[in-house]
């Protein structure tokens, strides 16, 4: 079995994303008054259905429109940063989702309007989300499930760490439809409870979010720096993790080579599910005891290929705030001691690791600190 | 003699799930049908989730009762009846 794929340090020129809240201030101190996102809606949309957690932008149906509703508040969100110099030789762009357009496809079989075939297939919804945006041909795509952002930032920070580039835009986003959350209803880890991210209970459950995020990527010395970086596959099973749960160790070797020695607290992937959070957070307590564990996902929802950037953005926005929020929607008791249920101020901290995991035993992790 | 339940469930595993070679009479309803048994995996699970509840008009709650009532062959015919009852 090949070992965990890592990286070094680069530099966060930007970083921002988007959740139902606003942007990541918003985020930030609705995390930390205890808000949730989730709301109770229709699993398939117009056509109804169990009811479910989701968490949509504000005035954003689950049902697709063509053009696709969510490209203005995409547009706003890549406004500071977006200009006419982004897909050139030098300053590349990564897209990474889960998704792309999966949900036009199904619009168009439930519809029959041939409009939504522009967005319903990965390199279409590329190729018209570049055109929209400005962008030049210098667009590599990514998609690796829930784990798509991280891989996007590791080849990203790998390019401009070789020189490759001057500075490097990922964008990741992931916005819900009728097909994936009636794809994850039909699964039954989507179902009528809210999730409790780390909380051992009887049964588990997820909530889906609406989430897109960018990171500018630099090797010119930024306010916060990305240290280390891993991603390991388990390659034990095409949904399911090692039942021993030795993938998230792996994926944190490298990471905690790099941390020895600092006080960190961890920003977790913590969906909701009972295996993958006792596995998640014992890992965790194994090779970082003591350190606190959070995950946002019992608010915002799992925002699918997203979740790494639109968490990373959060987690940035916590480190200037000096507050870091606890795990909304959890109680006790919890699978280990370190999670935090509630906010604590992460000032005498040097740093945070920020995780994420995806079907199939695929890991990744990074080292987030101020530079 | 054979429940007629059981006799419907181990068709309707074989028909939904396409298994070639696999018929009727070859399911144990003893044997774990996900992983060993039939090896069945994660995804004929969601497909067979999908079936039982629109065949018997039931729902399942969540991921931890279908992993209990796609146990076995005679788990699910147990759940179902549990469901149906009444």
């Amino acid at each position: 079995m090949a070992g965990p794929v890592a990286s070094g340090t680069v530099f966060l020129k930007a970083c921002e994303c988007l959740t139902p809240f606003g942007h990541s201030a918003e985020t930030l101190a609705a995390l930390l008054r205890g808000e949730r996102a989730l709301q109770p809606r229709s699993v398939l949309g117009r056509e109804g259905g169990d009811l479910v957690p989701l968490a949509l932008l504000p005035d954003r149906a689950l049902d697709e429109t063509a053009p696709p509703s969510w490209l203005a508040p995409v547009r706003t969100l890549l406004a500071p940063v977006n200009d006419a110099g982004w897909g050139t030789a030098r300053r590349p762009v990564f897209v990474t989702s889960s998704n792309f357009g999966a949900g036009s496809l199904y619009a168009y079989r439930r519809s029959g309007d041939a409009a939504h075939m522009e967005y319903g297939a990965l390199v279409n919804c590329v190729a018209w989300l570049s055109k929209q945006l400005g962008w030049h041909e210098n667009v590599a795509i990514f998609s690796h499930a829930c784990v798509s952002a991280h891989l996007g930032l590791l080849q990203a920070s790998r390019v401009v760490q070789a020189g490759l580039a001057d500075e490097a835009l990922v964008f990741s986003f992931d916005f819900l439809s009728p097909f994936v959350s009636g794809g994850f209803n039909a699964l039954k880890i989507l179902n009528a409870d809210f999730p409790a991210p780390y909380q051992a209970r009887a049964t588990g459950s997820i909530g889906l979010g609406d989430g897109a995020g960018y990171a500018v990527l630099s090797r010119a010395k930024g306010d916060f720096t990305i240290s280390a970086q891993s991603m390991y596959n388990e390659m034990h099973h095409f949904t399911s993790n090692q039942p021993d749960g030795a993938g998230f160790e792996a994926c944190l070797a490298p990471i905690a080579a790099q941390a020895a020695g600092r006080r960190l607290w961890i920003k977790g992937h913590g969906t909701g599910t009972l295996d993958a959070g006792r596995m998640e957070s014992g890992a965790f307590a194994k090779v970082f005891p003591g350190a606190p564990l959070v995950g946002w996902k019992g608010s915002l929802g799992h925002t699918l290929g997203s979740c790494g950037m639109v968490e990373l953005a959060i987690s940035i926005a916590a480190l200037r705030d000096g507050r870091t929020p606890g795990t909304i929607g959890s109680g006790a008791p919890t699978f280990t001691a370190e999670v935090a249920l509630d906010s604590f101020a992460n000032d005498r901290y040097d740093g945070v690791i920020c995780a994420s995991n995806a079907f199939g035993g695929a890991h990744a992790a990074l080292l987030l600190s101020h530079a | 003699m054979t429940d007629p339940l059981i006799t419907r469930l181990k068709h309707l595993i074989v028909d939904t799930l396409r298994l070639d070679g696999v018929t009727p009479a070859d399911i144990d309803e003893n044997a774990p049908l996900i992983g060993s048994g039939l090896a069945l995996d994660s995804i004929d699970a969601l497909e067979l989730v999908v079936k039982i509840e629109k065949e018997f008009s039931i729902k399942i709650g969540s991921s931890e009762e279908s992993r209990q009532a796609l146990a076995s062959v005679n788990s699910l015919a147990a759940f179902i009846r549990a469901r149906t009852a009444g």
